[in-house]
């Protein structure tokens, strides 16, 4: 008896252990700068109440939600409180098609190959005054973004022909989830990871299918579309984790997150089999270490002054930590590391004019806290925090997988763990 | 990964013993599930506000006629008059700024209006150090139109019964109106997130002193400051009278910003704070624990030569209770309850619960106990522990501090 009525007890999302003490709407970052927004709380397990009545409660203010998942990290109950205005998004929305500009920014990879194509043009196109007026105009894109440069070549083109072959010969092996950013905006960070893994006796190989995460497809009520990615990806995980035996490894926060924990909470797409072989490359690299499997050896010159910024969904993830403890095994980086805040651009919700105000002031705190720091440049697991705080600040930001590979001597790394 | 400790628990108890380490350079790791219970904290610090019902004027001499199963006891009576000033230092050190002393109580004043003893209270919030003679005759109490977390009759009755004359006076102004948009969260943390630009503080100053006539002190609710005091001090600065706030429902803003600064001081002496995570288990070997594992570092414990258990009580799970017992959910160690739960609780709610004095069994060195022997390098601080009651007894965050510098020292002379 007394065990059934516990089990009877659980509901989906946590939903009935919220005691309404309101925390989680402390930590909101958007109720902070808007009266629009109702809070977490509200707009969570409060509005829930009114829509399991009837589905017409559903306030359209959700949408200004970021799903950050602070108040998830806050609430002492441990309520899946964003899950849970997730789903009533998503539910709202059956039936609705997306706007143009929302499919177009949710779309990173279809925008990515074709501005890959034709990238110097593209990058000139974008960064131009007439350019961002007509976005800013036509597609209520804010004129004061700038679209992250595009890279000529693609990252999985750069590694098919310069890395790919060698791969093989590697004692061990892991799987890489690349991601758009380093796809098309960025392919040193993935360069940068091979040649980090590759140093410490691990090839790197691709998936066998990757599409993006869908994590900005969720965002922009995509849901069908991220599902079907959500499926593909799922499928090549699946292989390279129990065929393969390699861990499938990540640079960005926000995919890692998407790929572990929305697929089967939002998307319904059961990753949980596979999770424990999703992981951040820090978090990798670092138990390595921690195991006393290999080895990192460090420059001793590597003398910078760097801010570590915790994305809203690394923290989600608490893992931080690993980032952070391997940065401090570089000998002569002087690390500051900043309290966790928002930095308003949640992906692709800062990009949207309607929302440029409010995503800048609630980086404000955070932008704020960096110009104190007096730092050289941030580090930080997000690209999407990177285009943010780089816009806001006018500082460089860069990965930990980035930093970590500059400041490694290469060379004497190799040596320490066996590899010519 | 190796820490020299591991707390864990991240509420005042699992912040002061970190603190307390990491200050003289030992890597100290929190792990902290949510926000904690601090967040419905007055402004105040009580050390000891009641024995038998009875208000206590002189904590440090009543302390001394507390039973060996209180946490104080263990401590050592002798003990807590220096460690007290040892706790105001970490205070202030931290950047709270609070005032009052040991050896006598002085009174809070509750949202509902009630006095209760008190031993440290913000310099900020409202404070009467001697209720025979008011820091003020008659005061302005402020009403914000529309916040409902100050239940302004009460508040005045109560403030009229302990002798003041009140003024009640309802305000508002543009940018307090324009949150009520969102009445379901008009709450204290809400206000002081809107009311930090010097505009906002400058409206409502003009308020105030066009409102508070011939008062001698102006009474506010406790919205303003969540990270530090300065929102106060740029109100004060501008208002003609001396400005005082007065504690709301939670969750509380003194306690937000307590916790803030707490936590602040804590990374900046390069304490590692794991918001979010929880402790699961461990891993005992003879009468130590090596490890433990959260939920999100998964499969890499948290190894330390020293791990302190801050997990609070029931409402922080760091106790939890089923049909059939009350038990310690994270290692697993001895607990005091009555096995009968017929005992845990009585008829009436406000009468005193067998329950509220539950929580985790140590030895006199506060180390826990596990199948009756001590943990030697395990540590109970702060509210899970049995043998205390914070809300008849008023010592519920005293105990957390005590507690929590005691065990530090503990650690610092182990080994």
């Amino acid at each position: 008896m007394a065990e059934r009525m516990q089990i009877c007890n659980l509901s989906e999302n946590n939903f009935e252990q919220c005691t309404k003490c309101s925390i989680c709407t402390t930590v909101c970052p958007v109720a902070a700068v808007t009266t629009d927004y109702p809070g977490p709380k509200q707009a969570g397990p409060d509005g829930e109440r009114y829509r399991l009545k009837d589905p017409a409660y559903f306030d359209k203010a959700l949408k200004l939600c970021l799903n950050c998942k602070r108040c998830e990290v806050a609430c002492p109950s441990g309520v899946h409180i964003a899950d849970i205005i997730q789903h009533a998004r998503m539910s709202a929305s059956a039936g609705h098609h997306a706007s143009l500009r929302d499919t177009m920014l949710a779309n990173t990879d279809l925008l990515g190959t074709m501005a890959n194509l034709v990238a110097p043009v593209a990058n000139a196109t974008l960064g131009l005054k007439p350019t961002k007026l007509v976005m800013d105009s036509v597609m209520a894109i804010d004129k004061h973004r700038t679209f992250p440069a595009y890279s000529r070549q693609k990252f999985t083109t750069w590694f098919k022909r310069h890395a790919a072959k060698q791969q093989d010969a590697f004692p061990n092996h892991v799987s890489y989830f690349h991601g758009c950013y380093v796809n098309y905006n960025f392919p040193k960070l993935g360069q940068d990871l091979v040649k980090l893994m590759n140093a410490i006796g691990y090839g790197v190989h691709l998936l066998e299918k990757e599409q993006c995460c869908g994590v900005a497809l969720i965002a922009n009520g995509l849901y069908k579309q991220a599902k079907r990615q959500a499926r593909t990806n799922a499928a090549s995980i699946r292989k390279a984790v129990n065929m393969d035996h390699r861990t499938v490894l990540t640079t960005s926060s926000s995919c890692t997150f998407n790929l572990r924990d929305e697929y089967p909470a939002v998307l319904k797409v059961d990753t949980t089999d596979v999770r424990d072989g999703i992981s951040l490359a820090t978090r990798f690299i670092y138990n390595l270490v921690d195991e006393e499997k290999v080895k990192l050896v460090f420059k001793q010159d590597y003398k910078r002054r760097i801010a570590y910024h915790t994305a809203c969904h690394m923290q989600r993830m608490g893992w931080q930590l690993y980032s952070i403890e391997l940065m401090r095994m570089i000998p002569s980086l002087d690390l500051q590391v900043l309290e966790q805040n928002c930095c308003g651009i949640s992906g692709t919700y800062g990009f949207k004019k309607e929302n440029y105000e409010r995503s800048q002031a609630i980086g404000s705190i955070l932008f704020k806290d960096i110009s104190d720091a007096q730092v050289e440049a941030v580090a930080t697991d997000c690209e999407t925090c990177k285009w943010q705080i780089e816009m806001s600040t006018g500082l460089p930001v860069e990965n930990p997988i980035s930093i970590l590979a500059d400041a490694l001597d290469l060379d004497a790394t190799r040596k320490a763990n066996g590899i010519d | 990964m190796r820490m020299d400790t591991v707390i864990m628990g991240g509420g005042l108890s699992g912040l002061a013993c970190g603190i307390s380490l990491a200050k003289r350079g030992k890597r100290v790791a929190i792990v902290a599930s949510g926000q904690s219970t601090l967040l419905f904290n007055g402004g105040s610090m009580e050390l000891l506000g009641h024995v038998n019902g009875k208000a206590v004027t002189n904590p440090l001499e009543a302390i001394a006629t507390l039973p060996e199963s209180h946490p104080y006891s263990k401590i050592g009576a002798d003990r807590i008059a220096s460690l007290a000033e040892r706790i105001k230092l970490l205070f202030s050190d931290s950047g709270i700024e609070m005032t009052g002393s040991a050896d006598a109580n002085h009174w809070r004043v509750t949202p509902m209006g009630v006095a209760k003893p008190a031993w440290l209270t913000l310099n900020d919030h409202l404070r009467i150090d001697d209720l025979n003679n008011l820091p003020a005759k008659r005061l302005a109490l402020m009403c914000i139109r529309g916040y409902f977390d100050q239940p302004n009759a009460m508040l005045a009755q109560g403030l009229r019964d302990l002798g003041f004359e009140v003024d009640m006076i309802e305000f508002t102004t543009d940018d307090i109106t324009a949150l009520r948009r969102s009445p379901s969260e008009m709450r204290a943390t809400s206000l002081a997130k809107h009311l930090v630009s010097n505009n906002a503080l400058r409206r409502l100053a003009d308020q105030v002193n066009s409102l508070a006539g011939d008062t001698d002190m102006v009474l506010l609710p406790s919205v303003f400051g969540q990270s530090d005091s300065s929102d106060y001090q740029a109100l004060q600065a501008m208002a003609k009278k001396p400005v005082r706030l007065v504690s709301t429902l939670p969750p509380s803003v003194a306690g937000m910003r307590m916790m803030t600064q707490l936590r602040h001081y804590f990374r900046m002496l390069g304490g590692t704070y794991l918001m979010g995570d929880t402790a699961v288990s461990g891993t005992f070997e003879g009468d130590r624990l090596t490890s433990i594992t959260t939920a999100k570092l998964a499969d890499m414990p948290l190894k330390a030569d020293n791990f302190v258990l801050a997990t609070g009580s029931f409402i922080s799970r760091g106790l939890r209770a089923d049909y059939e017992r009350v038990y310690e959910p994270v290692l697993g160690v001895d607990v005091d309850a009555d096995a009968d739960r017929e005992q845990w609780t009585h008829f009436g709610v406000l009468q005193p619960q067998a329950y509220f004095g539950y929580g985790v069994a140590t030895d006199g060195n506060l180390h826990c106990l596990k199948q009756g022997k001590p943990i030697q390098n395990l540590y109970a601080i702060g509210s899970v522990l049995s043998g205390h009651d914070a809300i008849k007894m008023g010592d519920g965050t005293g105990v957390s501090l005590m507690t929590a510098i005691a065990a530090a020292d503990h650690i610092r002379e182990s080994k």
